[in-house]
């Protein structure tokens, strides 16, 4: 009976059909330490804390809390157990403020005033910030996730177990984070932390524990291991993470962007005056937190949504206002991934082969689609990209997201396109498929394609990218070369706080060789104008 | 897996060929009964009643006579009754109006099975100039003189309103209402002989008509009574299928008399109904026995019990059965026409010259200078064009009378005479 | 396997998502609800009624879908028009369009038809009516269904509100038009003289082959076609299809006149080819009923046959039940028809989800399994030696 473990995991296995989650997972956990758990995406982390969470019921093993063996059958149990969870999608209640959700749930008369109270206490005892009578949908998303965070310190949780804190904060908000975190473990609290980022883990984590493929690999001292050593344990092999930026000649550019306004569906403006132009053989990275506009700006690029002013010319010629279909026969693909990843590019329901033929089942004469000519592509790219699936026929939903990733940009490529517009291209990917993801784009910059990447990790975004412009609130905060700007900066530019346009007068994202003379891009902006006004809003 | 699915397989034959071999030991079927609706339909119910009392009375097993339900009135009555035409069955009978074409249709290819009909108009009626409607001989139509047990049920409900209301019963009081079904001649023969039954015993009494378009629509009948109630009637009678009109009745204590069933509430007066206990009987004799047939219209009569009226109920005047036996007398003597022409006036309204539809009312009567009828041209062969062409009106013994149920046993009286008001329609929504 | 012993309690089950589930499997469970559901209803049904038992109810089934050559054409003609309204049910669901109109569509396509029989009738030639009327329906069938796709398309109207709507004016424009042709006020129109559909060899022939035809037809559409093609895309995700340049609106019109075409054609089957005439409840709810076998076929024509003849194999036996056991009105049969569709329903459960008993429970099923499993391995060596023993 060690009473310095809070947590021990013993023999833990979980099984989804066929797919082993988890297997013969042990795991301890020692009170007032940070531990993480790294892994590769689907190495089994998320799993493992949602069977301590209580979301899952394990097939064999054992759970120990302070020595004792304990039955989590649900998210109560865990409550019980003091063990509070903050999930990556956060469940919040947009329309109550954050101490009434805070409070939700929980089974006894309370007064607004003391709880309140209680959680300004429990804010400034670990260096929160938080107005507790503030509306969840006014909040920003490190706000959101402060309160998630208080809301299981409420319940007196004593471990805490965080799944990906810092996908979604700033490098600012993450530092603050860190320091919260650091509190909480000299008040004795034991924490979690998953993360597949290594430099976060070398700075925060006391211990490290590896998991790969839903084995166990160790658990080691984060001051006697490197980030050499940890890929290794996660990877199973010596891999060197260096992103390559291949260098090329940069052509003129291929598609130039000029003082786009675009509203959002809510009528609010999502995009504000904003010039940026992409390269053939460049690889354009935009960054910012979520909700910047970038899901709009895409929308724009590929037709499927109207520009209140500005101009969008590809190849010295407009694309505002032409069909989706037309955009594409131009050689501008679109591989735009929200959160569910089967949006706008694929048909979560069709086979591989239906999905590779999306945008070019019209092309064969007659009535009848080809399949044939469809299902020999799709098994070349099965071949090519080393997509795991087990046939053709299968429904794209039944990939995991790494195949899926590779489909849907396989296929672009597949059409030869001079622009490639790619949003969180390697969102919950492992770190193979990630890297063939990287080499892909490469390739294409090679080939002289103009690259737009859309991202938020941004490490990958430094290495890869050659240029890197920043929105916040849809404004241009500036464009920076990768080579010269670190994620400090990178991060001031995405919360608004460094704004580069402003300082060094400079008017951002307009190219000295561009393919339109000024007197031309004047006549772009009229044109869009009227077309605008035609449609009665 | 395999051997899961081999066992499902095993056990399916096993039902499959048991069921073979039960279809095999079939025994002699003899006679089937189609009917509209089911025993919730007063109507159905009546003659399912009747049936299995007569195959019962004339010692059939259980297994040689059968009844089928919910038998809409199209090409369903057809597949069904040559059905049974196929599995055996010697006489097959459909209760409803609409079943007629169709059990032709039947009779047409099984000569050698009877088949019988209630309320159809084409038994008894070779018509050789359209051979659609030409009845084969082995079709025949049944229905009985409905139309004096409705009589009786009027006297009943004048005695009701006299005892309610004493000898001076007013104008306001003498009201009463009628929830009939179609307005056409069957449920006209039915509100009219009730009618002047109770005018008969109260000779001021008016009755207010609202028809619902259906046979059988619980809500609509309802609905209508309650309307005919809130417009001052005293008692409700009505023609219809369903339990509607008796619920308002209770509801509104408003005295109830119904037609071919009862009811338990002490609103209750009485009811007329057809026994068709008689009829069924004649058929089955007349496939069982040798030498008997069916006759081709078969009308039943006061006098043979194929007209009854029931037990009074609790709302009944005291008195009442002591009349209701001296009139039932008289009807059956012939002393009494329930038809008697100078017991009632008519007005005519000729048809609007100006559009081809027949929109007059009453417009094959002909009258004297009093009003009374005396000639009429009925639509007794009916070839679909609604056009009379017999003259109905006999006199006999002193009485000038309207004769139905002489010419064809399915009423033909589609007269609306004085004293009888036609209100709105109330029909339910399509449900 | 672990050794650990357990000191805590554990609860008896719990519930996990099936990841996937094989074809085999699911056609087992499906087997196994539709036979427990039928001996439910059997059950029910003996001890309500005296003339009757379990084996006589199973009988009475078989019997009334295939007891006479007449009975089994009949079978198959129902089978042929549910199959037939199952279609074009698919081919709007399939795109995410809910069409709930189908009785409707029905409707009209058989007034239509109706209708110029009765106002053409010995007008024309007979075979020129007869073309008439095939158009006629499969206009108005099409109007019908696309009245409420137009308004889908332009304003984003709820399209399970319209079509249901436009099914009770459906069957208000029948009796409309009944009450202006009968004149005695009788309510039903008898058979009219012109414009009946030709039979092949017997009555039920042509509506047989026609189910046939279009089940084939629409399964080649569905999987073959670029309409089919673009049809799944538009259900599947709105977005995408928007985003290759689908015309969403034109696939949405497109197929609801495709779906309600047919429906015009059930409707001219319904009336011109059987009694020629119509009445409020020629569709006899099969609108419904076809929503229900769609659904259950997870809108594949092909496992929609299965559905469709469970269906028509269950109504029809039940019709002959009811007699043989003496039931004299219709709420023990439509029971025994709930039960059926409930466990079907119920199905999906067991599809979705695993029922996984803690430890010591799976433990007692191994060995329950495991004792099955030897009753039919014993046979296997009997054989194996009798051979050898040759």
């Amino acid at each position: 009976m060690n009473n310095s473990v809070a947590l021990e995991l013993k023999n833990i296995t979980k099984t989804f059909g066929k797919v082993v989650a988890n297997n013969n997972v042990n795991l301890t956990l020692k009170k007032g330490e940070i531990l993480s758990i790294l892994g590769e995406n689907g190495s089994g982390k998320t799993t493992l804390m949602n069977m301590i969470s209580g979301i899952y019921y394990p097939d064999e093993g054992q759970i120990f809390i302070d020595g004792k063996e304990v039955v989590i059958s649900s998210p109560e149990d865990a409550f019980k157990y003091k063990i509070g969870m903050i999930h990556q999608h956060f469940k919040l209640v947009d329309v109550f403020t954050a101490a009434e959700n805070i409070v939700l749930g929980i089974n006894e008369k309370f007064n607004l005033k003391k709880v309140n109270s209680r959680v300004e206490e429990i804010a400034s005892k670990y260096g929160f910030e938080i107005d507790a009578k503030k509306y969840i949908y006014n909040m920003a998303v490190s706000e959101k996730q402060t309160v998630e965070i208080i809301k299981v310190l409420y319940r007196g949780a004593d471990i805490l177990i965080l799944d990906e804190p810092t996908a979604v904060l700033t490098p600012q908000e993450t530092k603050k984070l860190f320091d919260v975190l650091r509190k909480m473990r000299e008040d004795g609290k034991s924490i979690i932390i998953i993360t597949h980022k290594l430099n976060e883990v070398m700075e925060i984590s006391d211990r490290v524990a590896i998991l790969r493929k839903g084995e166990y690999v160790d658990t080691v001292e984060t001051s006697n291991t490197n980030e050499k050593q940890l890929t290794e344990m996660m990877v199973g092999k010596k891999i060197d993470l260096k992103i390559e930026r291949t260098e090329t000649d940069f052509d003129k550019p291929l598609l130039e962007l000029r003082n786009l306004n675009i509203k959002g569906d809510d009528g609010s403006k999502k995009i504000e005056d904003v010039s940026f132009y992409i390269r053939g053989g460049e690889i354009l990275g935009v960054a910012g937190i979520a909700g910047c506009g970038q899901k709009e700006l895409c929308e724009a690029i590929a037709g499927l949504r109207k520009i209140e002013s500005g101009a969008i010319c590809h190849k010295g010629e407009s694309i505002v206002g032409l069909p989706a279909k037309q955009i594409i026969e131009k050689g501008i693909s679109m591989s735009f991934i929200p959160e569910d990843r089967l949006g706008m590019g694929l048909a979560p329901n069709f086979s591989i082969t239906d999905n590779m033929m999306l945008k070019t089942y019209n092309n064969n004469k007659g009535i009848f689609v080809d399949r044939k000519t469809a299902r020999k592509n799709a098994e070349e790219l099965i071949k090519k990209l080393e997509i795991v699936t087990p046939s053709t026929e299968t429904p794209v939903r039944r990939l995991s997201g790494g195949n899926v990733q590779k489909v849907l940009v396989g296929r672009e490529i597949e059409s030869s396109p001079n622009v490639i517009v790619t949003a969180y291209p390697v969102r919950g990917l492992d770190i193979n498929s990630s890297y063939a993801i990287y080499n892909i784009l490469n390739d294409q910059k090679a080939n002289g394609t103009g690259i737009l990447f859309i991202g938020e990790d941004l490490d990958v975004m430094l290495a890869l990218c050659d240029k890197i412009m920043v929105l916040c609130h849809g404004k241009n905060m500036g464009i920076v070369h990768a080579k010269k700007t670190n994620k400090e900066e990178l991060g001031l530019m995405m919360t608004g706080s460094l704004d580069l346009s402003e300082i060094k007068n400079k008017e951002y994202g307009k190219a000295k060789d561009s393919n339109l003379t000024e007197e031309e891009w004047q006549q772009e902006h009229l044109k869009n104008e009227n077309m605008g006004d035609n449609d009665n809003d | 897996m395999k051997k899961f699915i081999t066992f499902l397989l095993t056990v399916t034959m096993a039902f499959g060929s048991m069921s073979l071999f039960t279809a095999c030991k079939k025994t002699d079927p003899v006679a089937a009964l189609i009917c509209l609706h089911g025993e919730g339909s007063s109507y159905d119910k009546n003659f399912i009643d009747a049936f299995k009392a007569a195959c019962e009375a004339k010692g059939l097993t259980e297994d040689q006579y059968t009844v089928v339900v919910d038998i809409p009135e199209g090409q369903e009555c057809y597949d069904k009754a040559a059905e049974f035409a196929d599995a055996g069955y010697k006489a097959i009978f459909a209760d409803s109006f609409g079943h007629e074409k169709y059990m032709i249709q039947a009779a047409r290819e099984f000569p050698n099975t009877q088949f019988c009909h209630a309320t159809g108009t084409a038994g008894g009626f070779a018509n050789t100039e359209d051979t659609t409607d030409d009845a084969p001989a082995n079709f025949h139509n049944a229905f009985a003189s409905i139309y004096e047990g409705r009589y009786l049920a009027g006297v009943a409900a004048g005695l009701k309103l006299i005892d309610l209301y004493g000898d001076d019963i007013t104008n306001d009081e003498a009201k009463i209402g009628y929830v009939g079904a179609w307005p056409f001649a069957e449920v006209k023969s039915g509100l009219t002989s009730f009618y002047l039954g109770v005018k008969s015993i109260v000779a001021n009494v008016t009755m207010e008509v609202r028809f619902t378009n259906s046979w059988y629509d619980p809500v609509a009948e309802q609905q209508a009574a309650e309307a005919l109630i809130q417009g001052g009637a005293k008692l409700i009678s009505g023609h219809a299928d369903s339990y509607g009109v008796p619920t308002a009745c209770k509801n509104s204590n408003i005295p109830n008399v119904f037609y071919n069933g009862t009811t338990e509430e002490d609103t209750f007066v009485i009811a007329s109904k057809i026994n068709w206990q008689p009829y069924f009987e004649h058929m089955l004799d007349g496939v069982l026995t040798e030498g008997a047939t069916i006759q081709a219209d078969y009308c039943g009569t006061l006098a043979n019990g194929s007209v009854q009226i029931t037990a009074l109920g609790d709302a009944a005047a005291p008195g009442t059965q002591a009349k209701l036996d001296e009139v039932k007398a008289k009807l059956i003597s012939g002393e009494i026409k329930v038809f008697d022409c100078s017991t009632f006036t008519v007005t005519i309204t000729p048809d609007n010259p100006n559009t081809e539809a027949f929109d007059g009312i009453n417009t094959n009567a002909t009258v004297d200078q009093n009003g009374h009828l005396t000639a009429y041209n009925a639509d007794v062969i009916d070839v679909g064009d609604y056009l009379g062409e017999t003259n109905v009106v006999k006199t006999e013994g002193g009485k000038t009378f309207f004769a139905e149920s002489f010419f064809r046993s399915a009423p033909y009286f589609d007269l609306i005479i004085d004293g009888i008001t036609v209100g709105a329609d109330v029909v339910s929504p399509a449900a | 396997m672990t050794n650990n012993t357990k000191t805590v309690r554990e609860p008896l089950l719990h519930i996990v998502k099936r990841d996937n589930i094989t074809l085999g499997k699911k056609i087992a469970i499906y087997a196994i609800a539709i036979v427990a559901s039928l001996l439910l209803g059997a059950i029910i049904c003996s001890l309500v009624s005296t003339r009757g038992d379990v084996i006589k109810f199973f009988s009475s089934l078989f019997e009334g879908c295939f007891g006479t050559t007449r009975l089994f054409w009949l079978f198959l003609q129902e089978f042929a028009i549910l199959l037939a309204v199952s279609m074009a049910l698919i081919v709007s669901f399939k795109m995410k369009f809910w069409n709930l109109g189908g009785n409707g569509q029905i409707l009209m396509g058989g007034l239509a038809a109706i209708a110029c029989s009765y106002y053409l009738g010995g007008k024309v030639d007979d075979t020129l009516l007869i073309v008439i009327e095939v158009f006629a329906s499969i206009l108005a069938g099409a109007i019908w269904a696309v009245i409420p796709a137009i308004c889908k398309a332009l304003w984003n109207t709820n399209e399970s509100l319209f079509t249901l709507m436009l099914n009770y004016i459906a069957a208000g424009l029948v009796n409309l038009f009944i009450a202006i042709w009968v004149k005695g006020g009788s309510g039903i129109l008898n058979p009219l003289a012109n414009g009946k559909l030709p039979e092949l060899g017997n009555k039920y022939l042509l509506i047989i082959l026609f189910g046939i035809l279009i089940t084939t037809i629409i399964t080649i559409y569905l999987k073959y076609s670029k309409h089919g093609y673009e049809l799944s895309v538009v259900g599947d995700s709105q977005n995408t299809a928007k985003y290759i340049g689908i015309n969403v609106k034109k696939v949405i019109i497109r197929t609801l006149i495709l779906s309600g075409a047919i429906c015009g054609l059930v409707g001219l089957l319904l009336t011109s080819g059987t009694s020629n005439s119509i009445s409020a409840d020629t569709a006899a709810n099969r609108g419904f009923t076809a929503i229900m076998t769609t659904w259950l076929a997870n809108c594949n024509p092909l496992f929609a046959i299965a559905t469709c003849g469970l269906v028509v194999f269950v109504t029809k036996g039940m019709q002959k039940v009811r007699p043989n056991f003496g039931m004299l009105d219709d709420t023990i049969s439509n029971l025994v028809i709930g039960i059926v569709y409930f466990f079907i329903i119920a199905c999906a459960f067991f599809i979705q989800y695993k029922i996984v008993f803690n430890p010591q429970v799976t433990a007692k099923l191994n060995k329950i399994k495991a004792f099955f499993a030897n009753i039919f391995k014993k046979k296997k060596p009997l054989n194996e030696n009798e051979k050898e023993g040759e």
